[in-house]
């Protein structure tokens, strides 16, 4: 008889990084078959561009570095779909290709791997295209076809595809029925336009446990009342633009998010206050992304304020 | 009612009832063994020297080895029979075990007993001392001799006893059967420690997946004076001594410290009925309640004599269903592997869970994805990620001092919810030792 001796526990959790990374794929589903029906066919080639290039870099990098392949555990995947999710449908292929490069390899390989990447990378990659090519990740197309009976969504002057944030961020509201945020009905990066499909994302999400409701309810919460405070409509700053995308699934990231609840909240909500301050003072008419690649820097130090108290100890800070 | 819980903690084995399934409507049945090994070092403290030879013939609660220094306490025959051996052998231990081996008449004929009768009228001063010569260590896995338990520095003021019958531990049935099937001692071992130490309130914790035994409990608690019976979520590790301390009384142990420096002294529900039985019977603890369970055809509640093999004790219940791959005592959270089947069953060991080979197998690590959930199962509110990262980097001070990794309960639920599979429990049991031994040098 030859037993195994090992220090329990001897159970473990049937999750893997692998069965999470899945999860956030399923949940992508909705938004991304969304994101295809609305833009067309050159939407599915933009995602297909974006995946294959991050799957590609990972594989490449790892056999150039003589390590071992983590393609198994989904990541890259997932990192690649939400950058392509990230782009306009009418985006040339070699944007994406560049994107999922440079958020692999750079931000995520460069610093170790998965684990120890202190950014987003698919926000970083899309940061890096936004300040690279600034006009071509901005040029929105209209979606070829609609979603739910609409009056009209836009009209001819937004033929070429601003998206609803540009009259709001000059003081108007947008000419835009609140149905038509919500369906996606609208100009807009391939998955951030329909809130419905991202919900469902959420909610499946939640469900399964692979995040809870902090960040994407502190972040899309913050943006709804400082937006409110600043005299905007509440509702279509937060159906416009990528707030919810971004909230849902790239805040929720868990490499570069806080340990604790309380810093979780606190994350939600500085993600929340720099997009409205981006929104309505900075350059961009949008800026999640910015907004989280910031609040992604500041997570240490949140990590560090936010320790709960040891049982047994009196509360000590730092 | 709003049901007692800690922050933390994890659901081990929930979708499968917490793996008690298999034993939980067995009723405890006795096995009783050919041969037992006594094994001398079962307790926390110095081993018991021995004090029979080779041919000897003992009787059933004979005593065969006397305590050694403070903390120790003595041992007896758990069958009535010939001394057949009295050698080291390798048991859990690393260093081998001295043991007392008996072979078994089958008489089960009792040594003479001297009980202190009913527990509410026994002098006080007496049930310690009867406590101690009983043989009475805790029974729920760690084995502190009782009798030191309940004699706190008289600068502690304890004032609560907490009987431990959450038995949040999976696979594990023996204390739920023992509060369904025989309360009144339960409740008699509480009232006893109760009178013995001067302390006016009793608590009994049990989680809600027994609420037959809470039942079965309440009832035989009922019309004792200062005995409460409270239900706690099922959660793990609810029967953690510092989480069952929390939850009941609201206080907290301080770090370092010891449950009586919150004024509290918790035991075990089978350590409770041993009490009971040293006081109202005068016996010694020769016997217990273990579940055996996992890949044995018949998985039971054996009340098993102190030194049954594994073997026997699985052979009790049909034997293997396939080749074992890992077997140990106690829950599989915390249980302690066996290295084969010719270990004996202690005073401890309330379980014997036996794995398949598939089962025995660990998973490989892979990297850390920050994903919070150790933090967040941390009963103790460690943060285990931050902890690994330390010990990877050499940085045993920092465990120590900034991490608090003392103040670790080695319960496990770290490393069970961590999806990158990453050892943590492990890690921190062995930065423990290191640092316990370090600071003994000192």
């Amino acid at each position: 008889m030859s037993l195994r001796i090992s220090t329990g526990p001897h159970v473990l959790t049937r999750e893997s990084t692998q069965t999470l990374m899945l999860d956030v794929l399923i949940a992508l589903a909705p938004a991304t078959v969304a994101g295809v029906y609305l833009f067309g066919l050159k939407a599915a080639w933009v995602l297909c561009a974006s995946v294959l290039s991050a799957v590609l870099s990972e594989f490449v990098w790892q056999k150039l570095m003589k390590k071992k392949s983590t393609l198994n555990d989904l990541s890259a995947v997932v990192t690649g779909l939400i950058l392509g999710l990230n782009l306009p449908s009418g985006a040339p292929l070699w944007l994406p290709v560049i994107g999922s490069a440079v958020a692999v390899v750079l931000v995520k390989q460069l610093f170790g791997g998965l684990g120890h990447n202190f950014m987003n990378p698919a926000m970083f990659g899309r940061a890096f295209l936004l300040a690279s090519w600034p006009a071509r990740m901005t040029k929105f197309l209209l979606p070829e076809r609609l979603l739910g009976a609409s009056q009209a969504a836009f009209g001819a002057d937004m033929a070429s595809g601003a998206t609803p944030l540009v009259p709001q961020k000059l003081g108007l509201t947008p000419d835009v029925a609140l149905s038509d945020l919500f369906l996606g009905n609208i100009p807009g990066t391939i998955g951030e336009v329909c809130k419905i499909a991202i919900l469902i994302g959420f909610v499946y999400l939640v469900a399964v446990k692979v995040i809870t409701w902090h960040i994407p309810v502190f972040f899309v919460g913050t943006v709804a009342l400082f937006s409110w405070v600043l005299g905007k409509d509440p509702l279509v700053a937060i159906l416009s633009g990528g707030v919810l995308f971004g909230a849902v699934f790239m805040a929720t990231d868990y490499v570069t998010n806080p340990m604790q609840k309380l810093g979780q909240c606190i994350f939600g909500v500085g993600c929340g206050a720099m997009v409205v301050i981006i929104r309505s003072f900075g350059g961009y008419p949008e800026g999640v992304t910015y907004a989280i690649l910031f609040m992604n820097c500041l997570v240490p130090l949140i990590d560090r304020f936010t320790n709960r108290r040891v049982y047994g100890t009196v509360k000590s800070h730092g | 009612m709003r049901k007692l819980t800690f922050r933390g903690g994890v659901h081990p084995l929930h979708d499968i009832h917490e793996g008690k399934e298999k034993t939980r409507a067995g009723a405890i049945r006795p096995f009783v063994a050919q041969v037992v090994s006594i094994p001398m070092d079962m307790h926390i403290g110095a081993p018991s020297k021995p004090i029979v030879k080779a041919g000897d013939r003992v009787l059933m609660g004979q005593l065969i080895a006397e305590p050694v220094g403070g903390i120790g306490i003595p041992v007896h025959a758990s069958v009535s029979g010939t001394v057949k051996a009295v050698a080291e052998k390798p048991m859990m231990k690393r260093a081998a075990s001295m043991c007392v081996d008996i072979e078994n008449d089958g008489l089960d004929e009792w040594t003479q007993l001297a009980p202190l009768g009913d527990v509410e009228k026994a002098d006080p001063a007496q049930i310690i001392p009867a406590i101690k010569a009983a043989g009475i260590c805790g029974m729920g896995g760690a084995c502190f001799p009782t009798h030191v338990k309940l004699s706190p520095p008289s600068d502690k003021k304890v004032d609560t006893i907490i009987l431990n019958g959450a038995e949040c531990e999976t696979f594990l049935t023996a204390d739920y059967r023992l509060m369904l099937e025989q309360p009144e001692r339960i409740v008699n071992g509480l009232r006893a420690a109760m009178r013995a130490m001067g302390v006016s309130r009793g608590l009994i914790g049990i989680e809600d997946n027994k609420m037959e035994a809470v039942e079965a409990v309440k009832k035989a608690a009922a019309g004792r004076e200062g005995v409460e019976v409270l239900v706690l979520k099922t959660k793990y590790p609810q029967g953690g001594e510092k989480q069952l301390i929390q939850v009941l009384t609201g206080r907290e142990v301080p770090s370092g410290g010891l449950p009586a420096d919150a004024g509290v002294v918790v035991l075990n529900v089978g350590t409770a009925a041993a009490i009971a039985d040293a006081v109202t019977e005068g016996k010694p603890l020769i016997s217990r309640v273990t579940t055996v369970t996992g890949c044995v055809k018949e998985p039971a509640n054996l009340l098993l004599r102190i030194g049954t093999s594994v073997q026997d004790a699985v052979e009790a219940c049909g034997g293997y269903t396939e080749e074992a791959g890992k077997i140990f005592f106690g829950g599989s959270m915390t249980g302690s592997c066996v290295p084969n089947d010719t270990v004996s069953v202690t005073k401890a060991n309330n379980g014997i869970v036996v794995f398949g080979v598939k089962d025995a197998v660990v998973a490989d690590e892979t990297p850390c994805i920050r994903c919070g959930r150790c933090v967040d199962a941390c009963p103790i509110s460690l943060n285990p990620m931050a902890m690994k990262q330390a010990w990877k980097l050499n940085k045993l001070d920092d465990m120590e001092s900034k991490q608090h990794v003392m103040d670790c309960i080695v319960c496990g639920a770290c490393s069970y919810i961590c999806p990158a599979h990453q050892q943590l429990t492990p890690v921190f049991k062995t930065a423990k030792d290191i640092i316990t031994a370090r600071r003994a040098k000192k």
